[in-house]
């Protein structure tokens, strides 16, 4: 842990004309440390959300408190957080952002991808990788931008969540969620969700007021950016 | 596999019909056969698929994932279809079948086989269960029976004399949700009170009962669709339209419910009246409509019942089968979705489970939820709004309730279940062709009925074997 050594009042300073050392003030140290967990809570979980899948399971219907002898079952759905279950954006989202031209790559840059694909041997079916491994099929092919950045998202949600929850280069951090909902909200926009891009903002007057507090920032594993 | 059938000889079987609850007690009590273990040493039950059309694929969906079989020969006319299941069965046990054209040859050339399922056009059901009994299989075959009244016959008449297993395709039976309707709702707390009438019906758009179309370059040769009894191949992919290869509508979609008019009201009707037509379909020689009324005499006292069977307009609600009684009705389905028991706003009958029977004690509903022997449902009829009403007599509205589970694997997939564990001695069939026959006795003579325009009063000789 570093604290801030920069010239300021000491905590038995009279002086009038000193300034408040930042790492000192109570009530904005609290702010700051409220703030960073919120939006750290709020990261983390909304990354861990992208791996919940549903597992139903059929349980046998009790009748006079034993289960019946027919068969007959009665249908659960089960939360349950797995790798295989990742969707960085959802499907109903997918679809529509799929549509966009705005989503796919410039054409000379497709094709450049193309032709180096083909120069390294690959192989095209359409607009389909023959040959390439799914991981990779699922980067090169249209929608490329999408495709790339449905991959990216939860991860980048879980890494900024706990960077911004453990104090690791909290501006950085803050700055980088920061952009990461910029880029949802551009999203937002092309499809004209227009509550979804209201509530980003709201995100994005949270992770600025985060900014202006960190000054305050105590319990920080990396302090500096 | 051994296990000889129970013997209901012929005297037996009249003396059942001519009273009905004779032939109540015989409806009531299906499940007579049973197997000895399976043969092959690995205990795995060896089994051949004859007939890999559209309704041969569902059941062999249904039995993807029953345990224990070895499929090890199937059999189709055409190489279409034939090739089709030898490419499903591969993928499934990664290892092909034998592949024929003919039974005959299948028959003659397989060894080891413990029991054949069967879903051809029902004019071959009969000769195809008579050849695979007397070569000492098992057999499950897909209703009806058989386009002919006759050819039921001796199919009950093989199944008794093989002494081996003969399961008729009326999956309803195994299904649980049915099952348990039967014994703990009717039988058990009588919800419906006096059952007094019976509605049931199919009802299937005009898009839904087109012709089937085929791709002319698989097309079957003439020669070949002329060995099995085929005129071309429009008759070949559209066989149900025909009078003498089926039964028509009221076989191919009402003996399922008809069945379980039957089943449910442990008896077989008396007569039958029904009318039918061609009114969309007109070159069909089957009716694209048919409507029948059956009467019944049952320890309750007299039954009506209701059938139809459209193919010209699915308006009404899909297909069930509705038991309407003084207390209650109980609308069942193999779809949930059309699934419905109401009980009727009058006063309740005994509850057949109170400890003290000779107090009488309300039927309580409410006790029948807390026991979980029903769910609760909105009613989906509902009183109307003040001033609306028609007539002072208006019923009350009934309270809505609902079966309290599901069925969670395909629906053919317990009829199977039960046939294969029959065959492993571990179960009695459901189904089997004794039983199946004597409820499908009476719906032969639906079409001659709507006909002649006259009404049938059955005589025991016309409903026995």
């Amino acid at each position: 842990m570093t604290t801030d050594s920069t010239d300021c009042c000491k905590a038995t300073d009279s002086t009038a004309s000193c300034k408040a050392c930042p790492g000192t003030d109570l009530g904005l140290f609290y702010g700051a440390f409220l703030l960073r967990i919120w939006l750290a809570v709020r990261t983390i979980q909304t990354g861990l959300e992208k791996y919940v899948g549903t597992v139903g399971s059929d349980q046998p219907v009790a009748i006079d408190g034993k289960p019946n002898g027919y068969g007959l079952t009665a249908a659960t759905n089960l939360k349950e957080y797995a790798l295989s279950h990742y969707h960085g954006v959802p499907e109903g989202l997918f679809k529509k952002f799929a549509t966009e031209p705005l989503m796919r790559l410039p054409a000379p840059i497709e094709t450049g991808i193309k032709e180096c694909y083909k120069s390294l041997g690959g192989k095209f079916s359409g607009e389909k990788l023959a040959d390439a491994p799914a991981a990779w099929a699922k980067f090169l092919e249209e929608p490329v931008m999408l495709n790339i950045y449905n991959v990216v998202l939860g991860p980048a949600l879980l890494v900024l969540g706990f960077m911004i929850l453990f104090g690791i280069a909290s501006r950085t951090s803050l700055f980088l969620l920061g952009l990461l909902y910029i880029s949802l909200t551009w999203g937002l926009i092309l499809i004209k969700e227009d509550s979804g891009i209201a509530w980003l903002g709201i995100h994005m007057v949270l992770v600025v007021m985060a900014l202006m507090l960190a000054k305050y920032n105590r319990l920080c594993l990396l302090k500096k950016w | 596999m051994e296990t000889p059938p129970s013997s209901i000889n012929r005297r037996d079987f009249l003396a059942k019909t001519a009273v009905g609850v004779g032939a109540g007690l015989v409806l009531g009590t299906p499940g007579l056969l049973r197997a000895a273990t399976a043969g092959s040493p690995s205990n795995a039950i060896n089994v051949a698929l004859v007939g890999q059309g559209k309704q041969g694929q569902v059941l062999f969906d249904a039995m993807r994932n029953i345990p224990g079989l070895h499929f090890q020969a199937v059999c189709d006319i055409w190489d279409y279809n034939r090739k089709g299941s030898v490419g499903r069965v591969t993928s499934l046990q990664k290892h092909k079948p034998k592949a024929y054209s003919d039974i005959d040859d299948m028959l003659a050339t397989e060894k080891g086989l413990d029991a054949v399922v069967i879903a051809t056009p029902d004019f071959w059901h009969s000769p195809h269960t008579v050849k695979c009994l007397e070569a000492g299989l098992n057999v499950y075959c897909e209703k009806m029976m058989s386009n002919t009244i006759d050819g039921a016959r001796a199919m009950v008449k093989a199944m008794e004399k093989s002494g081996k297993l003969c399961q008729i395709g009326h999956q309803r039976r195994s299904n649980p949700r049915y099952r348990f309707t039967l014994d703990q709702l009717i039988n058990g707390s009588k919800i419906c009170g006096q059952i007094v009438n019976v509605n049931g019906q199919w009802n299937r758009a005009v898009k839904s009962s087109q012709n089937i179309a085929y791709n002319p370059n698989l097309k079957i040769s003439q020669d070949i669709l002329a060995k099995y009894g085929y005129k071309d191949m429009h008759q070949f992919m559209n066989w149900r339209f025909f009078r003498d290869l089926s039964g028509g509508a009221i076989s191919d979609l009402g003996a399922h419910q008809i069945d379980i008019f039957n089943w449910f009201l442990g008896t077989t009707p008396k007569s039958v009246y029904a009318t039918g037509g061609n009114s969309y379909f007109k070159e069909r020689e089957h009716f694209d409509n048919v409507m029948a009324l059956f009467e019944y005499d049952t320890p309750q006292g007299q039954v009506r019942a209701f059938y139809q069977v459209l193919t010209t307009t699915s308006a009404g609600g899909g297909y069930w089968e509705s038991f309407m009684g003084t207390e209650g009705t109980i609308k069942i389905s193999e779809n949930s979705a059309f699934t419905e028991i109401f009980k009727e706003a009058s006063p309740a009958p005994k509850d057949p489970s109170a400890p003290q029977p000779d107090k009488p004690i309300p039927l309580s509903w409410d006790r029948l939820v807390q026991r979980g022997l029903l769910g609760r449902k909105a009613a989906t009829w509902v009183a109307p709004a003040a001033g609306g009403v028609v007539d002072s007599r208006v019923s009350a509205p009934p309270e809505g309730f609902s079966l309290p589970g599901e069925l969670n694997k395909p629906p053919h997939q317990p009829h199977l279940e039960n046939f294969f564990a029959a065959v492993r001695g571990e179960a009695k069939l459901t189904c089997d062709a004794r039983h199946a026959f004597m409820s499908e006795a009476p719906i032969y003579w639906v079409n001659p009925s709507a006909l002649s325009q006259l009404p049938i009063v059955f005589t025991p000789e016309q409903l026995s074997v």
